[in-house]
């Protein structure tokens, strides 16, 4: 470099002399020539557009890959233009965009429904079997007390099942992030996870559409359960034995997004290092619910079919006294309608209450006796008999027999005073009384009445009480000989002598006192005691 | 804790499973492959930062009717080539896996196996082959199941390569090479 300002001021000086300057320019072109081209060549490269845009485009790709590789600054930096370009082009025209993401949304919305309509099924099926036990009642009303969720008392008071063991796994890989079990007797969880990648990979690729997560749950003979929920990044997966209650899928799915959302700086930079997950751990064990399992589950079982035993025992009673009290109440209403006396109208049955509407002669049965012989509560039963005269021959015989009752029963015959002999009037009166006598006795037959007839002597109140007593005994014998020469069987007929006592109401004057120098009748029927 | 992904992959009857038998934890038993297609097994190696648990998905061998499930190999962190030395064809099979296993995870480190070195007078595989192997800038180890010989710095070699920066990886390797 130390040559050039001589050879320039060579140059110079000749260029000044009007010399030989062409040597100089020779001179400089056979020194410097090749690299000044090159020069003027970069110069016009740098100037030229056209040709920079097509330079750069030859190691655009790359230089993003390489920058790309080497750190995320190229992403951040590029994330609010595309964000941006993604707006403007939504805005200029949106069919574009839902053109391209067309295949992608259809698959999304279709695997969405399926999660939301099996989501659905399980719940509808958890109702029903829930909605008739005793202890889902006792847990609604524990929740309702203390404001806590019905799905997590369901977890912690549900018997007959036991969370073992939990994995949260890697999904990609099918590293294990973290595992927490209740015993240490456990196989190396490591390859437990692997595997556990593995056969979901298998599932899917060999059963599953091209969308499917893999399998959600597979049960074992021996009563283990393994459930998985799958997230974007790991899957949580348990080791159930007993029978787990639905609630444990939403908790799975719960704890599932609570640890993404806390391992996500993690997740996402995921190269192996799984130290950082024993963050994770608490989220995990606190899935290790239940309790006991098999023996308390058949316990339970059991009690569940007592109960419904009992239920169904109930129900089945309560159906046949039903059935009962119907059968008995149409018994009623079938003899009501035969019952001589009785006309039926109305016989109505609702609610366990009875009505009877109807026509009644007062000789008929008593309709109350009949329903308590028929097995209902009187109680139950409201009644509304109009009286009426029944033209059956039975009632007129009984009215036939009481109405001569009561004609007998008038009957007086007289005495004069202290003595026992009948006057040819009162004689004459015998005749009537034999006829009446006959026929009660045709009647009583007739409607099945036995009776006697009980002759009651009496006397005035005058004279000694001693004397009068033998006076009455003296009156009602002569009649009673009357009546047995007459042919009135003399078994049938029975003497009181009563004195002076039992006096014609009336009698309280002295002439009338004479009224009490009688004999009367009174017809007793069988059951009657003798008055 | 620092666990890795890895995948065992080559022929039918190279001698993966054989290979790997002798030093890693086993758990499941050998019919997995043929059922589930793959079987994973346990290795830790202790590494200069530390210890390295490595994962083994030992695959199915690739044949006829058996191809390597994409999701298989997904995740990997390495994976090791295995070819047999008795059989030349295994070779072919190890270059079209290693191109879509590739595809599958990325340039993830590898490394090159050639089983059977106990009896490397009667292979078929020539030094051509291994020529080849090289200049493709692959790591190629000569191991025996029978005997054990360079297994274990198999698995050291292929963690060494992985616990190298992460974004420092065989397609620079390659690249140097080609």
């Amino acid at each position: 470099m130390s040559t050039t300002p001589p050879l320039r001021d060579l140059g110079k000086e000749d260029g000044l002399n009007g010399g030989s300057g062409g040597d100089y320019n020779r001179l400089r072109e056979l020194l410097v020539g090749p690299e000044q081209s090159r020069l003027e060549e970069l110069q016009r490269r740098l100037d030229d557009r056209q040709l920079r845009t097509e330079d750069l485009s030859q190691i655009v790709a790359e230089a993003i890959a390489l920058r790309a590789r080497r750190d995320h600054s190229l992403q951040r930096a590029l994330n609010p233009m595309i964000e941006e370009a993604v707006r403007i082009s939504v805005k200029r025209d949106p069919a574009a965009l839902a053109d391209a993401l067309y295949p992608v949304i259809g698959e999304a919305v279709r695997k969405s429904v399926a999660n939301a309509l099996s989501d659905l099924a399980e719940s509808i099926n958890q109702t029903l079997e829930r909605r008739l036990s005793f202890e889902s009642l006792k847990w609604r009303i524990e929740g309702w007390r203390t404001g806590r969720d019905f799905g997590e008392i369901v977890l912690t008071r549900s018997l007959g099942y036991r969370v073992e063991q939990v994995f949260l796994v890697h999904r990609e890989t099918g590293l294990l992030l973290q595992h927490v079990a209740r015993s240490n007797e456990v196989l190396d969880s490591d390859m437990v996870s692997g595997m556990l990648t593995a056969i979901q990979d298998f599932v899917r690729d060999s059963f599953g559409g091209k969308g499917g997560k893999g399998m959600r749950s597979v049960e074992m003979d021996d009563g283990l359960n393994l459930w998985a929920q799958h997230g974007p990044t790991t899957i949580l997966a348990v080791v159930v034995s007993g029978t787990p209650p639905p609630e444990l899928h939403d908790l799975l799915q719960r704890t599932l997004e609570r640890a993404e959302a806390e391992c996500a700086p993690l997740l996402t930079s995921f190269k192996g290092n799984a130290t950082g997950f024993a963050a994770a751990r608490p989220l995990l064990e606190s899935c290790l619910l239940g309790q006991q399992a098999q023996k308390i589950a058949k316990q339970s079982r059991f009690f569940f079919a007592a109960f419904a035993v009992m239920v169904l025992l109930a129900i089945g009673l309560g159906f046949f006294l039903i059935a009962r009290s119907h059968r008995r109440w149409d018994y009623l209403v079938e003899r009501l309608r035969n019952e001589p006396g009785i006309v039926l109208t109305g016989a109505d049955r609702s609610l366990g209450h009875y009505e009877l509407v109807g026509l009644r002669d007062p000789l008929s049965t008593d309709p109350d006796k009949l329903i308590r012989a028929y097995g209902i509560n009187p109680q139950k039963v409201t009644s509304r008999w109009e009286p009426y005269v029944s033209l059956d021959g039975k009632f007129t015989l009984f009215r036939e027999f009481e109405a001569e009752k009561i004609a007998l029963e008038q009957t007086v015959l007289r005495f004069p005073l202290n003595s026992a002999q009948l006057s040819a009037e009162q004689l004459a009166k015998l005749d009537d009384i034999e006829v009446h006598i006959f026929k009660l006795q045709n009647d009583g037959i007739a409607i099945g009445r036995k009776f006697t007839i009980v002759l009651q002597g009496n006397t005035d109140p005058s004279g000694d009480e001693a004397k009068n007593d033998a006076l009455s005994q003296m009156r009602a014998e002569v009649v009673q000989k009357a009546l047995v020469s007459r042919g009135v069987s003399p078994d049938m007929l029975r003497i009181v002598a009563l004195g002076s006592r039992q006096p014609e109401q009336r009698a309280n004057g002295r002439y009338l006192t004479e009224l009490n120098r009688r004999v009367r009748f009174r017809v007793v029927t069988e059951n009657e005691a003798v008055r | 804790m620092i666990k890795k992904k890895i995948c065992m992959v080559g022929a039918y009857g190279v001698g993966k499973t054989s290979l790997v038998s002798r030093f890693v934890n086993s758990m499941f038993s050998e019919k997995y492959q043929t059922t589930v297609g793959v079987k994973v097994d346990k290795k830790v190696v202790q590494h200069s930062t530390g210890e390295v648990t490595l994962m083994l998905w030992d695959l199915a061998g690739e044949d006829a009717v058996t191809t390597v499930r994409p999701a298989h190999v997904k995740g990997s962190a390495g994976y090791i080539l295995v070819m047999d030395g008795l059989r030349r064809n295994s070779l072919g099979v190890a270059i079209d896996l290693q191109r879509r296993v590739s595809e599958a995870v990325g340039k993830v480190p590898f490394v090159c196996v050639i089983n059977k070195a106990d009896v490397r007078e009667s292979w078929e595989m020539q030094q051509a082959d291994l020529d080849d192997l090289a200049s493709r800038g692959w790591t190629v180890v000569e191991t025996s199941a029978k005997t054990g010989a360079a297994v274990e710095e198999l698995f050291d070699t292929l963690t060494d390569r992985m616990m190298q920066e992460p974004h420092v990886d065989d397609s620079t390797a390659d690249a140097v090479a080609g």
